[in-house]
């Protein structure tokens, strides 16, 4: 399992640092919500952040009927902390059909930001980068910007220069 | 009652959806959520799948979680090489751990967390 280095991150904001090329998917397979959580809980356990991906997906469907993490003008964070979860982590997914997320507009999803942490009560970091990535898309012309970005390390760029605007 | 494996799938399970429901219970994470857009009014959702969770493990297990969770939050943790998670203690090599009483479940000698081996 690998992780970035203290030393690495220490100038790093907390979303930078857990942005990784792994945890990237450019474009989802699946259009509807409950399968889209399917592909995203694999891609965690592709590199090791969970092992038991099937147990994640429940957990984030739990976070779902709870109420809709979809926030709106394309953008959905799901997000949850569970003891299946080695470290935090942040997935990029994008899809440029859209998929149905019971968004708080009724708008399908074009960019989700999937962010897990292992179960920490009150992990400041955790509330910290849900923060950073929700402020990171606030603009349309940045979320229009991640949508038509090429690669993992334009997405990166883009994401960490506005969340730090 | 399903295998011990699956009971310990939904103990572990529980104690998420535990800490997805302290979570909206506690002012201060419902303010963060609800100023960052996200949707939380359902929480008798989460509490419906707690009582079916609940209804898949064994009594005296399930009792040990209930009382024990109270004092450590963290109560069930994974096992990685021969390490609980939960204190960072290595498990003594002739044993993975000690039974509960009255449920064949390992639990680390060192703090006593249930230990989940995925």
């Amino acid at each position: 399992m690998t992780s970035p280095s203290l030393a690495a991150s220490k100038n790093m904001s907390s979303l930078e640092s857990l942005l990784r090329p792994a945890h990237f998917v450019s474009e989802l397979r699946s259009r509807k919500k409950a399968q889209v959580l399917d592909e995203l809980a694999a891609a965690l356990a592709a590199t090791g952040v969970t092992r038991s991906p099937e147990i994640v997906a429940d957990l984030l469907r739990e976070r779902e009927a709870l109420g809709s993490t979809g926030v709106g003008k394309g953008i959905a964070v799901p997000h949850a902390r569970s003891t299946l979860i080695a470290e935090r982590a942040v997935l990029v997914a994008r899809s440029q059909k859209g998929i149905e997320f019971d968004a708080v507009d009724g708008e399908p999803v074009h960019l989700l930001f999937l962010v897990v942490a292992p179960p920490m009560e009150r992990d400041p970091i955790y509330l910290k980068v849900l923060a950073d990535v929700v402020r990171a898309v606030r603009l349309s012309r940045t979320r229009q910007r991640l949508g038509d970005a090429p690669d993992f390390e334009t997405v990166r760029e883009i994401l960490i220069h506005a969340a730090a605007e | 009652m399903p295998p011990l494996n699956e009971q310990l799938d939904a103990l572990v399970t529980l104690q998420d959806i535990d800490l997805m429901l302290r979570d909206s219970r506690d002012p201060e994470m419902g303010t963060h959520e609800d100023r960052l857009g996200f949707a939380r009014e359902n929480v008798k959702s989460l509490e419906k799948t707690r009582e079916r969770l609940r209804s898949q493990i064994d009594e005296p297990l399930l009792r040990t979680y209930e009382r024990m969770s109270r004092k450590i939050p963290r109560l069930v943790v994974p096992v990685e090489g021969r390490v609980c998670q939960g204190c960072r203690m290595s498990l003594p090599t002739s044993s993975a751990g000690r039974n509960t009483p009255g449920t064949s479940i390992e639990t680390c000698e060192n703090c006593g967390r249930i230990l989940y081996r995925i």
